[in-house]
């Protein structure tokens, strides 16, 4: 109809769509900044930290051993958080995991009565090579990114396989 | 006295229509039979409120921050009294809140009150109730002590097993792969405002609604054709329900279904209202006082021997997390979600004009096998966590 009678009805049909245009230009404008600055930490990588374990030469065999370590918070703050990591070693090999469970990330801790680390949310099962065994975990234990300066440990704050 | 009253009530209906704001509010005709059931609206509105006056007033002392929100609290506990009552009030009417919302959900339900006209009353109910829930699991987190903490790794782990998207989505609402000071920031502004930006709007449109088609009440409360006459396809007649008494006694043919008896809103149904809320706000401030708000240790991620309690409320998800095995992990996210999609969708799928509950088994018996199944759950949780 409007094309029948396009002088008639051209400039009511301008503000129309001229109010419509400038309400979706402004919310357009609007959510650029708004929806990239909620998504902004996506696309930031996170520092990359290293915190010294300490002298793992008096870890027994077989018995996973607990340090606590500490990396800067990030972001913003000055404030440090503490991480557990668990050093088991075999023989000559060893290895360095985080106590994160791999279903919920609750922090695990080594049962010794089963022989077994044991997430106490729901009860996810890890052997001593941190290989889930038991309950809803989908995967092994995470293990840090580390290094061996002699007998010393560091440990950096991030795992080999992202979680 | 009275007379200037009068003028200045005259002078402001004049200018900002006051009188039929105050009748449409007021002076609507409720049903009488079963008036004690609807009071849980109310109810849950009452709890709403004290939600958002406690809430604002503790935004006077609590930092939003991983490294002040725990001492913030602490120093609360420690060296403020009646704050502690305002937190304790926060917490014990969102504990109320969740179980009231649940009946007033149930309820209605229950007597198919979501039925034509009024499917959008039910729908931006199931809205108010997914929010309301989404206050009380962002509440949870903030503040940063041991339960806070560890309820938030797991909460917000919950969305990493999206399909395609999960660990995007987690990062989103932590602020990065790990939790972080981020993440607690992020989830104050979603509890303090963006959660309650759509929440409180919304709670307008519900009542606007529930005006605007009147309280359906229950089947009791029409006579045989007319407890069907609400779903029947008939043009609604221009004056559907009066706003000033005196009120039709019988429902007429052209009218959409009218209760067989009904009374003013105010006084009568506001009475049984404020008597119900009343008790509840005194449990409220008696649980308040007498147990108030706990607070544990500070967060510590790098414990090996603290053992997380989830929230009760959040008991039936968690010990699905427990039962779900690995390969079938997405199903935490398929239960909630398909549910509150089948909720969203009730009024129609269940679109005939029964309302008799003892006359829908199609409804009715899925629904107590989903609430039966929710409780089930909620057992076992509770159970398991009595026995560690």
């Amino acid at each position: 109809m409007a094309r029948s009678e396009p002088r008639r009805l051209s400039r009511r049909q301008f503000a129309i769509l001229g109010t419509q245009l400038v309400a979706a230009g402004v919310t357009v404008l609007l959510a650029i900044p708004i929806v990239g600055f909620v998504l902004s930490p996506l696309f930031r990588r996170p520092a990359i930290y290293e915190a010294k374990v300490g002298d793992i030469s008096g870890v027994p065999d077989g018995e996973p051993t607990k340090f606590t370590v500490s990396f800067p918070q990030g972001e913003w703050t000055s404030a440090n958080v503490s991480a557990a990591v668990y050093v088991v070693k075999n023989g000559d090999n060893y290895k360095v995991l985080s106590n994160t469970c791999s279903h919920m990330q609750c922090a695990v801790h080594w049962e010794d009565s089963l022989r077994q680390f044991l997430c106490p949310c729901h009860g996810g099962l890890y052997n001593i090579d941190g290989q889930n065994v038991g309950g809803p975990p989908p995967k092994p234990l995470p293990q840090y990114v580390h290094r061996l300066d002699g007998t010393t440990l560091y440990v950096e704050n991030r795992y080999t396989e992202s979680i | 006295m009275g007379r200037r009253l009068d003028a200045t009530y005259n002078w402001l209906d004049e200018r900002a229509a006051l009188r039929s704001l105050v009748r449409k509010g007021l002076y609507e005709a409720v049903p009488v039979r079963g008036a004690w059931f609807y009071t849980l609206g109310s109810a849950t509105l009452v709890l709403i409120l004290l939600q958002l006056v406690t809430g604002i007033f503790l935004t006077l002392l609590y930092v939003p921050s991983v490294t002040e929100a725990w001492a913030s609290l602490q120093f609360l506990k420690q060296h403020d009294v009646f704050g502690s009552i305002v937190r304790g009030i926060h917490l014990w009417s969102a504990y109320i809140l969740l179980f009231v919302i649940g009946l007033h959900m149930v309820r209605t339900f229950f007597s198919g009150s979501y039925k034509r006209p009024r499917e959008l009353n039910w729908v931006t109910g199931v809205i108010l109730f997914v929010l309301v829930l989404g206050m009380a699991i962002t509440g949870a987190f903030l503040p940063w002590d041991q339960a806070a903490y560890w309820t938030a790794v797991v909460v917000t782990n919950i969305p990493a097993y999206t399909p395609f998207i999960g660990s995007f989505v987690r990062a989103l609402w932590r602020g990065g792969d790990a939790m972080g000071p981020i993440t607690l920031v992020r989830t104050f502004g979603i509890h303090v405002w963006l959660l309650p930006a759509i929440l409180f709007p919304l709670i307008g449109v519900h009542l606007a609604l529930l005006r605007k088609h009147g309280e359906f009440g229950s089947y009791v409360n029409y006579r045989g054709a007319f407890r069907a006459r609400e779903c029947v396809d008939v043009p609604p007649p221009p004056a559907q329900r009066p706003i000033e008494p005196p009120y039709p006694a019988v429902p007429t043919d052209e009218m959409w279904a009218v209760p067989l008896q009904t009374e003013d809103f105010y006084p009568y149904q506001t009475f049984k209202d404020g008597l119900v809320s009343v008790v509840l706000v005194v449990v409220v401030f008696v649980l308040a006082v007498a147990i108030g708000a706990p607070l544990e240790a500070i967060a510590d991620p790098s414990t090996t021997s603290y053992v997380p309690v989830p929230e009760w409320f959040f008991l039936p998800l968690d010990q699905l997390l427990l039962l779900v095995p690995q390969q079938l992990i997405p199903l935490i996210l398929v239960l909630p979600v398909g549910g509150v999609v089948l909720l969203l969708g009730l009024p129609f799928i269940d679109r005939g004009p029964e309302r008799n509950p003892f006359e829908r088994p199609a409804v009715m018996v899925p629904g107590a096998f989903a609430v039966v199944f929710v409780v089930i759950l909620t057992l076992l949780g509770s159970g398991r966590l009595f026995n560690q």
